[in-house]
Order: structure tokens, then C-alpha cells, then sequence
């Protein structure tokens, strides 16, 4: 601090605040309440998780790895890119930085469309956060298979109900009736004999023909499974065109069905992705206006000390999401 | 110390040139995660292993955001005061979830057990040899009668 009176007489220098503009020292010190926040929600993450009994495995729940890793890298990208503005101002190269900074806002718009497409994956086939949209069942029991057979039969009526019956309904009754005909089954052998696991077996793969899961049909090649063969497993993904998947089940062959699904430890899977990317891609949408009041501005050396506030805000993000790729995607 | 990075604060202390590096030593970072995804790997690295690693990879990646995007490595001691607490306040956060929920599960009662179990192995490999899944019912584990 006192440098500037090196060699000179030593006179006593107040120092007010910290070595830098209020505005960086503020940034800093949000940015130190938000890595708090961050903390508190990965660390609820990860206790919950790993607490679990169970937990989807990424393909169950129609989350794709390439799509956060090209997230990351696209989120990557934008933080060379505001350094690059940030460095261009510095050197009053207003067009430049211009130039840069908008290619940081076009990045941040890449990674929020991603994240877009990622999360109708989800919705479309039943799996959101919270009831009533959510289709999750986490147990195939009793419950479950009530919830297959309400739904079931408000198809049947609505079909039956129509007063202009095409083959195509007549069809879609015959359909209903069919996995009618497996939910009476099943809930036949679990009242006649309720301690026995027979009953249970049968809401099992009733709901694993409904929606087959990943985890059940991929064998992923653990070290137990090294030895084994190629397993049959086929993502939806290469039939339709879209990325994730998992084995077309009767939700997929007849996508007017929308039966309840089974995912078990899907509810808390879903509170937790959505809650934590939710949150992140807040922050990206927060920068992303940030970006944009700075695309009025003139960005030469006087803006220089905005830029790298928000920059600072924006490697933060970038910094976040780092974390979150490998403990969402990958674990 | 302070002295030369006080004067350097307002200087140019990054050039493309080290930002470009950076940019490529994160992108090979991720790639290396990404591997974690493959068959290969998974076939030959166990699973703490590669979660060890893949959180090493990202607080490495995240050091380097800190020390060069964000400037760190150049700035005076004021760093300490700001970084030190708040990561030591989300540690102990974090440590303060454990027994609270982290532990919740330790003791599962018989009902959640019994559903949590995965499918029978008869199932599976049934259900294996028909990836369709749709027209016949497993053989195996259909009822006696």
C-alpha cells in the first residue's frame, strides 16, 4: 500500500478499502455468498444421492453426456471469449471487444438452447420435477399399477365415448385392452397372494414394457460384467433422430398412451436436476442480460472495469457448471 | 512480492497467447472426463476411481478459471480474505448435511428394500433376447398356472 512512497520519507497512508474499484471488490464479495450458494446445492446433491437406496442411471431419465459436454465446452468457449473483450478494451479496441462480446452472448444463447432441448427430452416423456405433470412412480406396487389402470381407462372411455369412432380407435381400445388385460393380471396374483413376490414380479415388467429402463437392459460393462457379450441394448435415440434414450417401450410405440412410469429414486433425481441446472441456467440468463446492456455500450478502456466485473460473474457460472457436468452427467 | 504484482495490477498481465493455452488445456480436460463415459473405461476403471478422478479433473479445470480468466494469480492478497471464509463456509456446510441426510438411508426398512431390489435375473435375461419387449410375456416367471 505504500509503495507508490517508496524511498520517500515514510508517511502513514490510510487505506480505506480494499486495493481495487468498489466495483470488483463487491463482485468478489457476491461472488463469495453465490459459491456458498452453489456449495449448498451440489452438497445437497451429493449427500442426497448418495444416500439414496436407488438412483437412475443417466439413460433412464433421458439425459444425454454428449449434450453436457458440449455444454462445457461451449460454456468454456464464452469464457475465452468475454477474456478476449475484456483484453481488447483494455487496449481501447472498442470494435474488437464489441466483436467479442457478442460472441460471448451468442455462446451463452448456444448453451440455454441446448439446455432447452435437453429438458423437453425430459418432459416429453413424463419426467418433470413436480406432480401433476410428473409420471414418476418410484415403486412398481400396488399403487403403480392403479395409476397405469385410471389412466387406462379415461383413454377407454374418451375412445368409447367418441361419436366418430375411427378404425384407428378401434385399434387404440384394442391396445388399452391388452395392458388392461396385464394390470388385472398382476393385481389378481398380488391380492391372491400378497407374500409372495409373484405379484410384484408382474407390476415389474408391466412397467418395464411401458418404459423400459436403461439401466435394466443396457448392461453397462462394469468390471463384473467385462467378460460378458455385446448387450442388445438399442437407444431410441438412434431410431428417432434424438439424443438419450432408452428401449422403445409401449409409451413410445404409442406415444398417446402417456402411461406413469416407473424410475425408482426418479422423483429425487428430478427435484435435484432440475433445481440445480434451473438455477445455473438463471444465472446464464442473469449474464446473458448483462451482456446485452454492455452491447449498448461503448467498450473502450472506460468500460474496461464492467466488463471484467461481469466477466468475473460469468467465468463464475462457467466455473459452476465445471462442477456440475461430471456430478450430473458422468457420476 | 506485493510490490511487483501491485504495480503489474493495472498492467497487461495475461496475453492471448496464455488465454488460448488455457482454453485448450480445459477443453482436454473435458475430454478426459468424457472418456469416463465409454465402455472402455467403465470396463477397466472402477467406479470410485473414476469419480475420484473426474472430480479431480474439474477442481484442476476450476483452478485454472480462477488463476487466469478471473485473474487471481495476479491479484494483491485480497483474495485470501474473500476466497478462504466462503470456501470454508460451504465445506462445512456441506459436512453439516451428512449425518442429516447422508445418512438417512443407512437403515432402510423392509418395504423400501423390497422395492428397491432390480429385476429378478430370469427377467432379465428374457427380456434380453427379446428387446421388443412387447408381445410375449417372459416365459420364466409367468404364473404356475
Amino acid at each position: 500500500m505504500t509503495d507508490d512512497h517508496h524511498g520517500r520519507a515514510p508517511k502513514f497512508d490510510y487505506q480505506p478499502a480494499l486495493p481495487i474499484p468498489n466495483g470488483k471488490a463487491f463482485m468478489w464479495l457476491f461472488l463469495s455468498t453465490e459459491i456458498m450458494f452453489f456449495a449448498g446445492l451440489i452438497g445437497t446433491y451429493i449427500v442426497l444421492r448418495f444416500g439414496a437406496l436407488t438412483w437412475p442411471s443417466t439413460h433412464d431419465v433421458h439425459l444425454a453426456e454428449i449434450w453436457g459436454a458440449a455444454n462445457t465446452f461451449v460454456l468454456i468457449c464464452s469464457s475465452v471469449t468475454i477474456v478476449l473483450a475484456l483484453e481488447a478494451a483494455k487496449s481501447g479496441n472498442a470494435s474488437t471487444a464489441k466483436g467479442w462480446m457478442l460472441l460471448t452472448l451468442l455462446l451463452g444463447c448456444v448453451f440455454l438452447g441446448i439446455k432447452m432441448y435437453e429438458y423437453n427430452a425430459k418432459f416429453s416423456h413424463g419426467v418433470y420435477p413436480q406432480h401433476p405433470h410428473s409420471q414418476i412412480y418410484e415403486k412398481p406396487d400396488i399403487y403403480y399399477a392403479q395409476a397405469v389402470r385410471t389412466r387406462l381407462t379415461a383413454l377407454k372411455a374418451g375412445f368409447e365415448n367418441k361419436t366418430d369412432r375411427t378404425e384407428e380407435d378401434t385399434a387404440r381400445i384394442g391396445v388399452v385392452d391388452d395392458i388392461l388385460r396385464k394390470v388385472d393380471v398382476a393385481e389378481k396374483t398380488l391380492r391372491d397372494n400378497p407374500d409372495s413376490p409373484e405379484g410384484r414380479i408382474l407390476i415389474f415388467q408391466l412397467s418395464d414394457e411401458i418404459y423400459p429402463r436403461a439401466s435394466i437392459h443396457e448392461h453397462r460393462a462394469s468390471p463384473a460384467h467385462a467378460g460378458g457379450g455385446r448387450s442388445q441394448f438399442k437407444l431410441v435415440a438412434l431410431e428417432e433422430g434424438t439424443a438419450g434414450g432408452h428401449l422403445a417401450g409401449l409409451n413410445d410405440q404409442y406415444s398417446w398412451l402417456k402411461l406413469p412410469i416407473m424410475i425408482p429414486g426418479g422423483n429425487m433425481w428430478a427435484s435435484t436436476y432440475f433445481l440445480l441446472t434451473g438455477f445455473h441456467a438463471l444465472h446464464v440468463v442473469v449474464g446473458l442480460i448483462a451482456f446485452a446492456i454492455l452491447m449498448t455500450m461503448t467498450l473502450d478502456r472506460h468500460a474496461a472495469g464492467v466488463i471484467e466485473n461481469v466477466g468475473l460473474y460469468w467465468h463464475f457460472v462457467d466455473l459452476v457448471w465445471i462442477f456440475l457436468f461430471p456430478l450430473l452427467y458422468l457420476f | 512480492m506485493a510490490e511487483h504484482e501491485q504495480h503489474d495490477a493495472d498492467e497487461h498481465h495475461g496475453s492471448t497467447g496464455l488465454y488460448l493455452a488455457v482454453f485448450f488445456a480445459l477443453c482436454g480436460l473435458t475430454t478426459l472426463s468424457f472418456l469416463t463415459y465409454f465402455d472402455f473405461w467403465r470396463s477397466h476403471v472402477p467406479t470410485e476411481v473414476s469419480r475420484v478422478f473426474m472430480m479431480a479433473v474439474s477442481c484442476t479445470k476450476a483452478m485454472l478459471v480462477i488463476m487466469f480468466f478471473m485473474h487471481l494469480k495476479w491479484e494483491a492478497n485480497w483474495k485470501w480474505v474473500l476466497t478462504v471464509p466462503a470456501s470454508f463456509m460451504s465445506a462445512l456446510l456441506i459436512f453439516t448435511l451428512v449425518p442429516d441426510v447422508g445418512l438417512r438411508m443407512r437403515h432402510a426398512s423392509y418395504d423400501r428394500m423390497k422395492y428397491a431390489a432390480e429385476v429378478p435375473a430370469t427377467v432379465d435375461h428374457q427380456e434380453e433376447k427379446h428387446p421388443a419387449g412387447k408381445h410375449e410375456q417372459p416365459a420364466a416367471v409367468r404364473p404356475a398356472a
